[in-house]
């Protein structure tokens, strides 16, 4: 496999899944170890058990292993990759009868320290997100975890930008219900603002 | 009047929903501007931007859990090697090459060592270029003075890096120190395992701490430099 001398990370994973596609199994293991963190601390965030993110890893690279030859370059490779992690997370998660390997409330029991402190604050934030659809709790980590763009999640999860919007919305209406403390008076509280 | 509420209105809608990529800067500057404009003028939006940083903050404060993904690829290569047969192989490829892929994963593992001046090459051309001309004139991670036995990754690491940090990095990787470090901070490091050397390169290089990393050894693939 010949890569570009200085090529930046975007055109090392392009480069690497050309490789991928005619077969070559050191371009995979090298593009499976790149993306390995990334994807288990994303689907940490909803299953604790191991096997689990194991399981949605690896079946993750299956497909990219079957596909990487029909890659068009459509998409960047990591919001490819990601995305078929979305897919692959999302059933996993709904094949678990009522998220049975997911965080539950149980994960986060009722606190009943200072309501302004930081850690409770991530308590309830904790439960409020525990309650969110998976679609809403999926968007919201990929904007606020990941860091992605309103496109580039409208295009892991295979949707308008205008249904990513709206489940932003929904998700931040409801994490509202959740977070007395931020939804009751956000100047009360030492956020930074710029 | 009722043209103009609707029309702030609309915009207040418009704008409220690109809140959380203004807060993850990932906005293109028309939008990133249009926002500024209508939070200037907004203390509804304001205050929703103040709830949403914080939630963000939150989430980003929230532990994550690290693991090692060696045994989780072992188990993937055992999946793909009880597949019949692979996607596909390009008809491209030196036959001996295609031969080879046909092997068992532990043979193309093996093989992988034959490919590591292309990582090397590939990825830190600058910093070795870099490191020839701003390192002093005694041993540095790119100097060829007598290596240690087994030595086939030099790396230097934070210099905050504790030594439970440093042990946990080199396990995950599968390498144990030879010699070091150096007065510039260079760690030589042998493997460990059967782990190619351009596997344990990418599990070193995924660490913050982990300043610089490259493989030692001579390209046994002439032809595949860049």
């Amino acid at each position: 496999m010949t890569l570009p001398a200085k090529n930046s990370p975007k055109e090392r994973d392009s480069a690497l899944l050309v490789a991928i596609g005619t077969g070559d199994r050191r371009a995979l293991e090298e593009l499976y170890l790149s993306y390995h963190r990334r994807l288990a601390r994303f689907l940490s965030r909803f299953t604790s058990r191991y096997e689990n993110i194991e399981e949605i890893i690896n079946d993750t690279f299956m497909v990219v292993w079957q596909n990487a030859k029909d890659f068009r370059n459509a998409s960047q490779v990591s919001t490819w990759i990601i995305g078929i992690a979305y897919r692959t997370a999302l059933k996993s998660f709904r094949r678990q009868k009522n998220h049975a390997g997911a965080r539950s409330l149980e994960d986060y029991p009722e606190q009943t320290v200072d309501p302004t402190s930081d850690a409770e604050v991530n308590d309830w934030l904790k439960r409020g997100m525990s309650q969110l659809p998976i679609e809403q709790r999926l968007t919201l980590e990929l904007a606020y975890h990941m860091g992605h763009s309103l496109e580039e999640i409208a295009a892991i999860t295979d949707c308008p930008v205008g249904t990513v919007k709206a489940r932003m919305f929904h998700a931040r209406e409801k994490l509202r219900q959740y977070l007395p403390t931020l939804s009751g008076g956000a100047s009360e509280l030492p956020v930074r603002i710029g | 009047m009722t043209s103009r509420r609707t029309e702030h209105s609309a915009e207040h809608h418009e704008v409220s929903a690109l809140i959380p990529w203004y807060i993850n800067e990932t906005l293109g500057d028309r939008e990133s501007q249009r926002v500024d404009s209508h939070l200037a003028a907004c203390t509804v939006c304001r205050d929703d931007l103040a709830v949403q940083r914080r939630i963000r903050e939150a989430i980003h404060a929230q532990p994550s859990v690290d693991y090692m993904p060696v045994a989780s690829l072992k188990r993937l290569q055992a999946r793909l090697d009880a597949q019949p047969a692979e996607p596909s192989v390009s008809q491209t490829l030196p036959a001996g090459e295609r031969s080879f892929r046909a092997a068992p994963w532990r043979a193309w593992m093996a093989a992988t060592a034959a490919g590591i001046l292309v990582a090397v090459g590939l990825f830190g051309a600058d910093h070795w270029l870099q490191m020839e001309r701003q390192l002093p004139n005694y041993r540095t991670v790119t100097n060829s003075i007598a290596r240690p036995q087994g030595e086939v990754i030099r790396a230097v690491f934070a210099p905050t890096i504790t030594l439970v940090e440093l042990q946990s990095i080199l396990d995950e990787a599968q390498l144990r120190i030879v010699s070091g470090p150096t007065e510039a901070g260079v760690y030589s490091l042998a493997s460990n395992s059967t782990l190619t050397v351009r596997a344990s390169l990418a599990l070193l290089r995924q660490h913050p701490t982990v300043r610089f990393a490259e493989g030692t050894q001579a390209d046994p693939e002439p032809g595949n430099a860049p």
